[in-house]
């Protein structure tokens, strides 16, 4: 009876000792991904704020947006469009403050609406309409690979085929919403305005926009829009010539609409900085359950060693003339100890398994019990971005049912309770070796 | 029966309780042969489990010397002394003291625990002596499934497990009922007599002393001298009025019932 209830004890302990570290293994591993994605995308919206902070958008039309049609059943299709003459690019590159240069970077680009036109029936508040519509819109982009490489002008959630690569030619990557208007996968020719290209990729349009991606000498050749181009990225060497500059250039160029982002700044260091929050909040919780294990395995540990060492006193104690009669029939100090030590053993063995039986049942809810949960962004809420992000992957941390017991965490476990059988029962047993017959004989 | 496989000299021991001692033994001397079958009687509190426990290296003496197989005992350090317990000594006590959890077979092969005998070689012994106890046929009974009179078999089978020079036996018959102490001690006579083993008995019952071939006296710690106990000194008493042989603790001749004068 009292060896079963030490066999239960020993158990429990045991099963602490083996569910927490696999509980905190579990953990560590989301954490460790957690950790490294957020780091990944703390580190992108760096740039992504250098960037923004740094650019400011020149286009030859109003923003976008309104652009689809408009009210009264017109349509609009190039009809509106104007084009600047590309020599704009090396104007503004060379933009002076006080005699420094401060652009870093000018990437030209040309929408132009397609010429074909689609139908399409909306609602509106006057009744059903139908609305003509430009099929697509081609932007033509600087298909240079340093600029490639530094600024995302081409879409990045690619679903079929790749996207385009430096110096492109006759290739399109075209959104998933025209994969029926052209009938047409990756791989496949697809004729724009007399001139075939080769579909080399699809993208996912975040929006109803219908786009073609292509080299921007290309779009300029078959827009007939030779040396024209629609829209500029300029880019300042620092955030602080930002503003300057946009002025030059809206005093230079007033055909030009000008666009800074000190706006989405804002809202991208937000952003960041809760990003930030996030992960400083993600590695504290991993060393708080690192240091809370830690101190439930020494706490088990101790556990289950005074387990043994008390129950290996107590019995020692009620085995007193046991041991007195042994050692009147010869038995040597040793003998009587290693009885003992056996003993102590054995208990730590059996409970040893059963805490593996106990620790492979609780594991899971021990350990999301013990391990305090992650606040991510203060619950469901996002931020939400309101600029094309870098797709990332947060791994949740609420999923603790992965708890598995490794065999060499078992192993692990057994031996260490072995061991504090041994340990435990080590005193007790030097104790019960140490009794003097004859008064152990007469002990009742 | 000439050797001597047990000798004592001037044997004390000195008992101190809070500020007092009491002396339990005092200038014990005794000699016992091989072969021979020694009773020791006296009132309780004599000393005489004392002695015995002495003899049997449970307990230290005071001062003196204890010889047994010609080996000063008393001067074996404690860490050695269960060599002498288990090989030479073989131990019967009042109360059994067999191990509840073990069959009678396992409590007779435990003294060869760590002996270096095979599991064979202890099985085969343990056997052939509880058959030498008559128990040969109820070897896995626990000692409960027992009665006394067969748990004293199965204590005295064990005491002889390791083939001791002298079996110590301390009031083995105290828990006995009378069929049965008669039972035992004539078990410890058959040892005596047709297996030559060497017996030191303790008891206060007269009638089971006089099994042996000699009875000592001891009281107050003190082995009554020769020449103290005067016509009793005699290892062989007759009673005056038939003849027959008579006890020293008889107070009426158990023969023909005539009072015993002092």
């Amino acid at each position: 009876m009292r060896t079963l209830l030490v066999v239960i004890a020993l158990g429990f302990s045991i099963a602490i000792m083996i569910s927490i570290p696999a509980g905190i293994m579990a953990n560590q591993e989301s954490m460790q991904t957690l950790s490294e994605n957020l780091t990944s995308t703390i580190t992108t919206m760096q740039e992504e704020i250098n960037k923004t902070a740094t650019l400011i958008e020149c286009s030859t039309t109003p923003n976008q947006g309104m652009q689809t049609f408009r009210p009264g059943g017109g349509f609009f299709g190039g009809v509106n469009e104007t084009f600047i003459n590309e020599s704009i690019v090396d104007e503004i590159y060379s933009i002076n403050v006080s005699g420094v240069r401060v652009v870093k970077d000018v990437i030209p680009s040309l929408e132009k609406s397609s010429s074909e036109n689609i139908t399409e029936t909306i609602t509106t508040p006057f009744g059903n309409r139908t609305v003509y519509r430009s099929a697509y819109t081609i932007i033509g982009v600087c298909l240079n690979s340093s600029i490639i490489s530094s600024y995302s002008i081409l879409p990045t959630n690619i679903t079929a085929g790749e996207n385009l690569s430096e110096g492109d030619s006759c290739y399109v990557l075209i959104s998933s919403n025209l994969t029926e208007y052209f009938e047409a996968g990756v791989g496949d020719t697809i004729t724009i305005n007399g001139e075939l290209f080769t579909v080399k990729g699809i993208f996912e349009s975040s929006s109803q926009t219908r786009t073609v991606y292509m080299n921007i000498s290309d779009a300029q050749r078959i827009t007939g829009l030779t040396g024209e181009i629609s829209k500029l990225y300029v880019y300042v060497v620092d955030s602080s010539y930002a503003t300057q500059v946009a002025d030059v250039i809206k005093a230079a160029y007033p055909e030009l609409y000008v666009t800074s982002y000190q706006d989405r700044l804002e809202n991208l260091q937000q952003m960041q900085s809760m990003y930030t929050q996030t992960l400083s909040n993600a590695e504290s919780s991993i060393a708080q359950a690192q240091s809370t294990a830690t101190q439930v395995i020494i706490i088990a540990v101790a556990a289950t060693s005074l387990i043994v060492l008390f129950v290996m006193l107590y019995s020692v104690r009620e085995r007193t003339k046991e041991i007195g009669i042994l050692k009147a029939i010869g038995f040597s100090n040793w003998n009587v100890m290693s009885q003992f030590m056996l003993e102590g053993v054995l208990i730590g063995l059996i409970g040893g398994a059963t805490g593996v039986l106990i620790g492979s049942t609780i594991a899971p809810f021990l350990s999301s019990f013990l391990i305090p949960q992650i606040n991510l962004f203060g619950g469901t809420q996002r931020p939400q971005a309101s600029v094309q992000m870098p797709s990332t992957n947060i791994v949740g941390l609420q999923s603790y049912t992965t708890v598995t017991l490794s065999p060499e965490l078992i192993l692990l476990a057994l031996g260490a309770a072995v061991l504090l059988g041994a340990i435990g029962s080590l005193y007790p047993a030097w104790r019960a070796s140490k009794i003097s017959p004859i008064e152990a004989l007469r002990y009742e | 029966m000439n050797e001597t496989v047990l000798e004592t000299e001037k044997l004390d021991k000195v008992y101190k309780l809070g500020g007092r001692s009491i002396r339990a033994l005092s200038d014990v001397n005794l000699q016992v042969k091989k072969g021979d079958f020694v009773s020791i009687m006296g009132p309780s509190g004599s000393g005489k489990t004392t002695l015995l426990n002495i003899l049997g290296c449970l307990d230290k003496p005071t001062s003196g010397r204890i010889i047994l197989d010609d080996v000063d005992v008393t001067t074996v350090p404690e860490k050695e002394l269960y060599k002498i317990r288990r090989y030479k000594i073989g131990f019967v006590f009042q109360t059994f003291n067999l191990l509840p959890y073990l069959s009678a077979i396992e409590n007779v092969e435990l003294p060869m625990e760590g002996t270096g005998k095979s599991k064979e070689e202890k099985l085969k012994r343990a056997r052939e002596l509880l058959k030498l106890v008559g128990l040969a046929e109820r070897e896995n009974h626990k000692p409960l499934r027992l009665s006394a009179g067969e748990q004293q078999r199965v204590a005295i089978a064990r005491a002889l497990a390791n083939g001791p020079s002298i079996l110590l036996a301390d009031e083995p018959t105290g828990n006995l009922d009378a069929k049965t102490k008669y039972e035992i001690v004539r078990l410890l006579g058959k040892l005596n007599t047709e297996h030559g083993t060497t017996i030191v008995m303790v008891t206060h019952d007269n009638a089971i002393a006089s099994h042996a071939r000699r009875v000592l006296f001891i009281n107050d710690g003190k082995m009554l001298s020769k020449e103290k106990m005067g016509l009793f000194a005699k290892e062989k008493l007759t009673c005056p009025a038939c003849g027959r042989e008579i006890q020293i603790t008889h107070v009426f001749c158990p023969h023909c019932g005539r009072k015993l004068s002092n």
